[in-house]
C-alpha cells in the first residue's frame, strides 16, 4: 500500500519538480538576443558625430559614461567617430542647447564644418541602479547636409530581471551589465542595418497581446502610398515628466521601420513649431496642422495624448502605458486614423511571470508596433 | 400526493434560489437615455466632443472618458469627430467660459469656428475604484447629451454606470476589470443608443 502511494506521488513530484525548473527558465522578456561584435566594414566609412545624450528618464543618469561606451561599440562597428574636441568646437560656435534633434540649418553646417556623415542622437529613457537594475534608451542615426534623413533608429529596454534562468543564476544585479548588454544591442542592430540596409523585422512580437482598444481608419489612406510623417510630441497628462516625448520618439520609431512611411526628423519639426510659434494646448489644432504642412512636405501629422507612462523600480510592480494617437491628412485636413491603446506589464500573464514586461519602453514599442498595424494595413 | 407537492415546491425553491445567486452575480449596471423622435440623426456629420465635467476626485478623470469617448464616436465611422485640439481652438476663439456647459449663444460661436453640426457635452460623476469591506473594484458612471447646432436643442441624452463590485469580487476578491475598460464597455453602452 505505502509503495502503491509512493508510486501513484512520483508522476506528481516530478511534474512539480518540472514545474519549479521551468518557473526558474521564466524569461519575462524573452526575445532572443544574438550580439554580434565586429561586423565587416561598409565600403566607405561614415564619420559620425556622436551627440551628447539627451535624459528623458527624469532621474540622474551617468551620460558620459553611456556616451563612452556607445562610442567605442560603435566603432567596432565600422563607424569613424568625429573627435571630440572638434564637436565640442561646433557646439560652441554653433550655440547649439538641444541635442534631441537636429534641424536642417545644424545638419547642413555639421556637414560642411566638421565632415560628418552623421549625427547620433541618443535619448535616455529609463535609467534605475535599484536592484534588479533598468534602462531605456533610444538611439538614432540622422544624415547631415541639406536634407537630414533618419538613416536608423532603434531602441532598447532592458531589465536585470529579464530573464531570470533556473534558480534566478541569469539574474542580473550590476547596472554596468545592463547598460552594456543595451548598449551592445544597440551597436548589433547598427551594424546590421548598414550591412544590410534594412530592419530586421522581429517575429516574435505579439501583435495581439498588444492590440490596441478603440481604432479608425479612414478609407481615404492609400495602402500603396508613401506617407512622409511629421511626429509632434505627444500632449503629456501623465505624471512621468518628458512622457510625450518619449512616446513621440517611440512613433519614430516604428514608423521607420514601416515601408509606407518616410519620417520626418523630429528635430526639423520641433524647429517649425519654434519658429511658427505653435503652442498646443490641449492637441494639435487643424489651424496649427495647416501651418506645418506649409511649411514642411508631411503628408500626415501623427499627434496624441499619453495618459500613463509608468517604470517601476526593484521587483515589485508592473509598468504602465496608456496612449491615444491621430493622424491629420495633408489634403483632406481631416483626421484619418486614431488609435486608443492602454497595457500593463502583467498582461495575459498567469504563471510564474512568464511573459511580463519590465520596462515601459518595451511595451510602449510593442503598443505603438500593434496600433501602427491599423493605420499601415 | 403531499410528498409529491414538497418536491415541486422544492424544484421552485432551487430556481428561485438559482435566480438569485445569478442575479447576485451581476454589478448594478444602469443606462437610461434619451433620444428625440423628431430629429433626423443622419444629417448630423461632424461634431465636437467638449471637454467633460469632472465630479470625480481622480483628476484625469474627464480628460480620459472624454478622448476614449471621442475615439469611440470616430471609430464608429457614422459621423467625423473633430481633433481635441481643434475643439480647444474653437471654444477659445467663441470665448466660451464654461466649456463643459455652454449656453446656445456660446454653441452657435463655436459652431461658427469649427463648422460642426452638433456638439456632445458630458459629465463624470463617478471614476475609479469603490470597496465594500475587503472587496473592491472599479466602476464608471457618465452622462452625455447631444445638443444640435442649429436649434440649440438637446436631441439625445444618455447616462451609464458600468463596474462596480459582483459576488464574484466579494467571493474571491478579484478587483474588479481594469478602469480603462470599465470605461469602453461605458462608452459602448452609451454610445449605442445613439445609434439605435
Amino acid at each position: 500500500m505505502m509503495f502503491l502511494t509512493n508510486f501513484s506521488c512520483k508522476p506528481i513530484s516530478i511534474l512539480f519538480a518540472l514545474l519549479i525548473c521551468l518557473s526558474g527558465c521564466s524569461a519575462t522578456n524573452n526575445q532572443a538576443i544574438s550580439v554580434v561584435d565586429d561586423h565587416p566594414a561598409t565600403e566607405k566609412k561614415l564619420l559620425v558625430a556622436v551627440l551628447p545624450l539627451t535624459n528623458l528618464s527624469g532621474t540622474s543618469v551617468p551620460l558620459g559614461d553611456i556616451r563612452q561606451r556607445l562610442i567605442t561599440s560603435f566603432k567596432k562597428q565600422g563607424l569613424d567617430i568625429l573627435a571630440d574636441n572638434v564637436l565640442e568646437g561646433f557646439i560652441l560656435k554653433q550655440r547649439i542647447r538641444y541635442v534631441g534633434g537636429i534641424d536642417e540649418i545644424t545638419a547642413r553646417d555639421f556637414k560642411y564644418e566638421t565632415g560628418a556623415d552623421a549625427v547620433l542622437i541618443t535619448s535616455v529613457e529609463l535609467y534605475s541602479d535599484v536592484p534588479p537594475p533598468k534602462i531605456a534608451l533610444t538611439c538614432r542615426l540622422v544624415s547631415t547636409g541639406n536634407r537630414p534623413e533618419i538613416l536608423w533608429i532603434d531602441g532598447v529596454g532592458l531589465a536585470g530581471d529579464d530573464s531570470i534562468g533556473i534558480l534566478q543564476l541569469s539574474l542580473i544585479e550590476d547596472p554596468q551589465k545592463v547598460l552594456e548588454k543595451a548598449v551592445r544591442q544597440l551597436s548589433t542592430s547598427l551594424g546590421e542595418y548598414l550591412a544590410s540596409k534594412s530592419y530586421s523585422m522581429d517575429s516574435q512580437r505579439e501583435i495581439l497581446k498588444f492590440w490596441p482598444k478603440v481604432f479608425y481608419r479612414s478609407p481615404i489612406l492609400e495602402p500603396d502610398w508613401t506617407y512622409n510623417v511629421a511626429v509632434v510630441p505627444f500632449f503629456n497628462l501623465s505624471e512621468r515628466r518628458f512622457a510625450g516625448e518619449i512616446i513621440a520618439l517611440n512613433f519614430v520609431k516604428q514608423l521607420t521601420t514601416q515601408k509606407n512611411f518616410s519620417v520626418i526628423e523630429p528635430g526639423i519639426i520641433r524647429n517649425l513649431l519654434l519658429r511658427m510659434r505653435i503652442i498646443m494646448d490641449d492637441g494639435i489644432s487643424l489651424a496649427d496642422a495647416s501651418a506645418l504642412f506649409s511649411k514642411s512636405d508631411a503628408d500626415l501629422i501623427v499627434a496624441g495624448k499619453i495618459f500613463d507612462y509608468q517604470d517601476y523600480q526593484g521587483t515589485g510592480g508592473k509598468p504602465k502605458v496608456d496612449f491615444s494617437a491621430l493622424a491629420i491628412e495633408r489634403y483632406s485636413r481631416e483626421v484619418v486614423w486614431t488609435v486608443q491603446s492602454h497595457n500593463e506589464g502583467d498582461h495575459g500573464v498567469f504563471f510564474f511571470d512568464w511573459g511580463k514586461l519590465n520596462t515601459a519602453h518595451t511595451m510602449a514599442s510593442e503598443m505603438v508596433a500593434s496600433a501602427l498595424e491599423t493605420l499601415a494595413e | 400526493m403531499t410528498r409529491l407537492g414538497n418536491i415541486r415546491n422544492l424544484d421552485k425553491f432551487i430556481l428561485a434560489l438559482l435566480l438569485g445567486f445569478l442575479a447576485a452575480c451581476g454589478t448594478f449596471d444602469t443606462l437610461t437615455y434619451f433620444h428625440d423622435p423628431q430629429m433626423d440623426f443622419a444629417a448630423v456629420r461632424t461634431i465636437a466632443v467638449m471637454p467633460f465635467e469632472n465630479l470625480t476626485r481622480e483628476q484625469m478623470a474627464a480628460e480620459r472618458v472624454r478622448d476614449v469617448f471621442a475615439n469611440s464616436l470616430l471609430s464608429t465611422g457614422a459621423v467625423y469627430v473633430i481633433p481635441s485640439g481643434e475643439v480647444s481652438r474653437g471654444i477659445a476663439r467663441a470665448g466660451i467660459v464654461n466649456p463643459a456647459g455652454p449656453s446656445t449663444e456660446e454653441i452657435g460661436k463655436f459652431a461658427g469656428v469649427t463648422k460642426v453640426d452638433a456638439v456632445i457635452t458630458g459629465t463624470v460623476t463617478e471614476y475609479g475604484e469603490v470597496r465594500a469591506g475587503s472587496a473592491s473594484a472599479n466602476v464608471i458612471s457618465m452622462s452625455v447629451q447631444m445638443i444640435e447646432v442649429q436649434a440649440g436643442r438637446t436631441v439625445w441624452t444618455a447616462s451609464a454606470t458600468k463596474g462596480g463590485i459582483s459576488i464574484w469580487d466579494r467571493l474571491f476578491g478579484a478587483g474588479g476589470q481594469p478602469m480603462n475598460d470599465v470605461t469602453i464597455e461605458a462608452v459602448n453602452d452609451v454610445l449605442d443608443k445613439l445609434f439605435m
